[in-house]
């Protein structure tokens, strides 16, 4: 299984209706958005990892070992802002308002990361799926996404056995080895996704497929008083930046 | 390459998100379509958005010794169609976001514009025109050469796209957008370019494999000249096609041995 979605079905916050968890951390992510990166999204990171580490016992080492991508991507990201070209000083030249923007973009970025995880970590996609259909999206459409859901962790098996077998015999011990085991894996893929969905099918056909998938999903009732209460982080987050940053 | 979650401007993650919007509307409109001609193509579709998944979560070497992810839109809109791809692709990008951590939530409008949208629309204009100036050589060369365009266009022009929608969120102070432009494509170019030219390396083996070991897929699909030139989901009358267009190719030979190759249950 996927690390995030391992977690999110282990979470303590399972029995947590999605609705709490999306306005709990939305909420934050949006402080982080919207507020001015010092002291706002600080402020939203820090109260979304107390959250996230404290009750809803998300494990810090896997969280970060998930993070390391996209904050990869917002250091290179960021790093571009440090200099500037095609100025005055030469073709390219450092940027004395560049740090300044390189840190306000990371911190705030790195916020924002840090909230969405926490929402992925604590939510497994199987609860949110069902409830997308009630969101108001065509119903087609959402059997489509929790078909591809149901699919792809059986992709991904079949992608990784198929890997460690072409690894085993040297597939991967050179470039042009390299290119030709991806390509063979890719191309066994697709072959096999597709038979296994005409299988599929077959199979729901014998017992009476009539084009609904219909799951049982947990019902978790969604209490007005739960969600006003995932807001109040939020709200308090907010107040706390903007006095903050008019004391400043 | 995913913008991470946060990293644009509220505003223009938004903007984004409704330059995507109509593409993506017009997806799922085709999609739904689709399915209801033909219920059995929901499993079909079902099947192919696992693949696209798995396809981009799949770590490909870079030159420089970095590895990276292939974007798959190429091979995806070769396969499928852009429009189909669109509403695939988006999918992809939320799971993407949700399981991987590759991209954001509030960035999936900006990243779904340049990854469902531009990518696979450029890698299949890519793809047509190589197949139409090709058109008298053999069908594998002319089959080979589209892919290999279609999949170095695609992933490209995903890159450029990414880069100018930064350049766009964060002006240059002297350069302005196109100085930040050069910046950002610069940055990115060091894994993307090499990437792009593995990726599209690595489609073409994928596609020479299929159209000896999926052929009917394939035909069914209308990437093969033997089967009508349909869309996606075109049902029974594609596979009547097959026996007809059957004895061009070699159903069995050296290209087909990567494939035993791959056999988990050895």
């Amino acid at each position: 299984m996927l690390t995030i979605d391992a977690e999110a079905y282990r979470s303590p916050w399972r029995t947590v209706h999605p609705a709490v968890k999306g306005v709990l951390f939305g909420g934050l992510l949006v402080c982080a958005l919207a507020l001015p990166a010092w002291p706002g999204a600080a402020l939203a990171g820090a109260v979304a990892l107390a959250f996230g580490l404290g009750p809803a016992r998300v494990p810090p080492r896997k969280l970060l070992r998930t993070g390391l991508g996209p904050l990869a991507f917002i250091a290179t990201g960021a790093a571009a802002l440090l200099v500037s070209v095609g100025g005055p000083d030469g073709p390219i030249a450092w940027d004395p308002q560049g740090a300044a923007r390189a840190a306000e973009l990371t911190g705030r970025a790195s916020a924002a990361v840090v909230c969405q995880l926490l929402f992925a970590f604590t939510t497994p996609l199987a609860d949110l799926l069902p409830r997308l259909s009630r969101a108001g999206l065509p119903p087609a459409l959402v059997e489509v996404v929790a078909l591809i859901y149901r699919m792809l962790f059986v992709a991904l098996d079949t992608a990784r056995r198929v890997g460690a077998a072409q690894a085993g015999r040297l597939g991967y011990a050179n470039r042009r080895n390299r290119v030709r085991s991806l390509g063979a894996l890719g191309a066994a893929l697709f072959v096999r996704s597709y038979d296994r969905a005409a299988r599929l099918q077959r199979g729901l056909e014998c017992r009476g497929y009539t084009g609904a998938l219909t799951v049982l999903v947990d019902d978790i009732p969604l209490r007005a008083s739960a969600l006003a209460a995932a807001a109040v982080p939020a709200v308090l987050v907010a107040a706390a930046a903007l006095t903050l940053g008019a004391w400043t | 390459m995913h913008i991470a979650e946060g990293f644009l401007p509220p505003a223009q993650a938004a903007a984004w998100t409704a330059a995507a919007a109509p593409f993506v509307v017009h997806g799922v409109h085709s999609l739904t379509r689709a399915v209801r001609a033909d219920p059995e193509a929901k499993l079909l579709l079902g099947a192919s958005g696992a693949f696209c998944f798995v396809l981009s979560a799949l770590k490909i070497p870079s030159v420089t010794g970095s590895s990276s992810h292939p974007t798959g839109v190429g091979l995806g809109a070769v396969l499928f169609r852009p429009p189909v791809m669109a509403a695939l692709g988006t999918v992809t990008l939320l799971f993407q976001a949700l399981l991987l951590a590759h991209g954001g939530l509030t960035t999936l409008g900006a990243n779904v514009f340049s990854m469902a949208v531009v990518g696979p629309w450029v890698g299949y204009a890519a793809y047509r025109s190589v197949r139409a100036l090709a058109s008298r050589l053999p069908e594998q060369t002319s089959l080979g050469a589209g892919v290999f365009a279609a999949a170095f266009a695609a992933s490209l022009s995903t890159y450029t796209v990414t880069s100018l929608q930064l350049a766009l969120a964060f002006p240059d102070a002297a350069g302005g957008v196109a100085g930040a432009f050069v910046k950002f494509a610069t940055v990115f170019s060091i894994t993307q370019i090499p990437l792009s030219v593995v990726e599209g390396l690595v489609t073409v083996v994928i596609v020479r494999l299929l159209s000896t070991v999926g052929r009917e897929q394939l035909l069914r699909l209308g990437v093969l000249r033997g089967g009508t030139a349909a869309g996606a989901v075109d049902g029974p009358g594609a596979d009547a096609s097959d026996e007809t267009a059957g004895p061009h190719e070699p159903t069995s030979g050296p290209t087909s041995e990567p494939t035993s190759d791959g056999e988990a249950k050895a």
